[in-house]
């Protein structure tokens, strides 16, 4: 029963996020909106890790699984990418290591002035 | 036969010991182009190859099981949360690097499309390729992009974070463990987070929370020059 409790809070949690992405002015998915939400409640102590405990942790630990159904359309698609499959994948990978550099890059440098000017702060 | 393919459990099935298989070939090749996502996919196109099952048939299973991706997502929070002290004290350094991850991915997109000479409709369906598949759906959709085109963009972009996140790490020298985490998010949405979770606790907190950080941006990025 405990499990099914979780499982039934995770999911009415997804129910209410996509509630409240329905009524936002603009298209942010409800899936986002449920993760925003479940940390609201956890860090404003609302909800307990233990309310969502082992089913949540069951669902992080077989999160790659989850993937297959998506990973599938690549395949149905497949009539609508393959006349520019190389310029689809060339774009995205170097699209995806651009932007990887870039973040990594900028929270490093972030860091280092944050820390430099508290580092001033104490001097 | 056909009634036994063509239930949802058929397809339920087949993911599962396909995934099985593909995680017991990563663990005993230890290669990471030996991806159990991979291999699982691989599998499963063999086997409807094979035994001529349609495409449909899988999909009443598979359906189902991409139902759990909005669960999955949401109780990524509970990483978020177990990290709360990182993520407080690196508040800024993550807000300005998805902000600024997400701006270099739209960029590029737009200009390697122009150099390729691609159709708009493509570029617009592949400007939103970082982030978490619904979102780019959403705003392909909206700039007049082909969601088929989206959606293996964004799977592509992921995959491509889990295979590469480790080899992108020690390439461009990313020590600290907030900015590999909030690169990972940024570049490959929920797919690179479990390789992110791997990695390490930090890592796979800061993932999943530049997951919704950079969908934010990415919507107001798209809005404001799109």
């Amino acid at each position: 029963m405990k499990y099914l409790g979780q499982l039934a809070l995770i999911f009415a949690l997804c129910l209410v996020g996509d509630m409240i992405a329905a009524l936002l002015p603009f298209a942010l998915p409800g899936s986002v909106v449920s993760m925003l939400l479940v940390l609201l409640l956890l860090v404003s102590k609302v909800l307990k890790e233990e309310h969502l405990g082992e089913s949540a942790d069951f669902l992080l630990r077989n999160m790659t699984f989850f993937f297959i159904p998506p990973g599938m359309s690549i395949i149905r698609y497949f009539d609508v990418i393959s006349s520019i499959w190389w310029q689809l994948l060339l774009v995205n990978l170097v699209s995806m290591v651009i932007c990887f550099a870039v973040s990594a890059w900028t929270v490093t440098l972030v860091i280092r002035i944050q820390q430099r000017v508290v580092g001033g702060r104490r001097a | 036969m056909r009634e036994i393919l063509s239930s949802p459990l058929f397809g339920i099935t087949l993911s599962i010991v396909a995934f099985k298989v593909g995680l017991s070939i990563n663990e005993k090749v230890k290669h990471p182009l030996a991806n159990p996502l991979i291999i699982a996919l691989i599998i499963i196109v063999a086997t409807l190859k094979l035994f001529g099952i349609p495409h449909e048939y899988f999909e009443a299973g598979s359906s189902i099981i991409l139902l759990f991706l909005a669960p999955v997502t949401a109780v990524l929070a509970l990483t978020v949360y177990r990290q709360r002290a990182v993520l407080l004290s690196t508040f800024f350094p993550i807000v300005l690097g998805t902000l600024a991850g997400s701006a270099a991915a739209i960029g590029s997109v737009v200009l390697l499309s122009r150099l390729m000479g691609l159709h708009e409709a493509v570029t617009a369906s592949l400007i939103p390729k970082s982030v978490t598949t619904p979102v780019a759906i959403a705003l392909a959709e909206q700039m007049g992009g082909i969601s088929a085109l989206t959606i293996a963009s964004t799977i592509i972009s992921g995959l491509a974070g889990n295979l590469f996140a480790p080899l992108l790490i020690t390439l461009f020298a990313v020590k600290d463990p907030v900015a590999q985490g909030v690169a990972i998010g940024c570049a490959s949405h929920a797919l690179g987070t479990s390789k992110a979770m791997e990695i390490g606790q930090v890592q796979g907190a800061m993932s999943s929370i530049s997951i919704s950080l950079s969908a934010i941006w990415t919507v107001l990025l798209v809005t404001l020059f799109f």
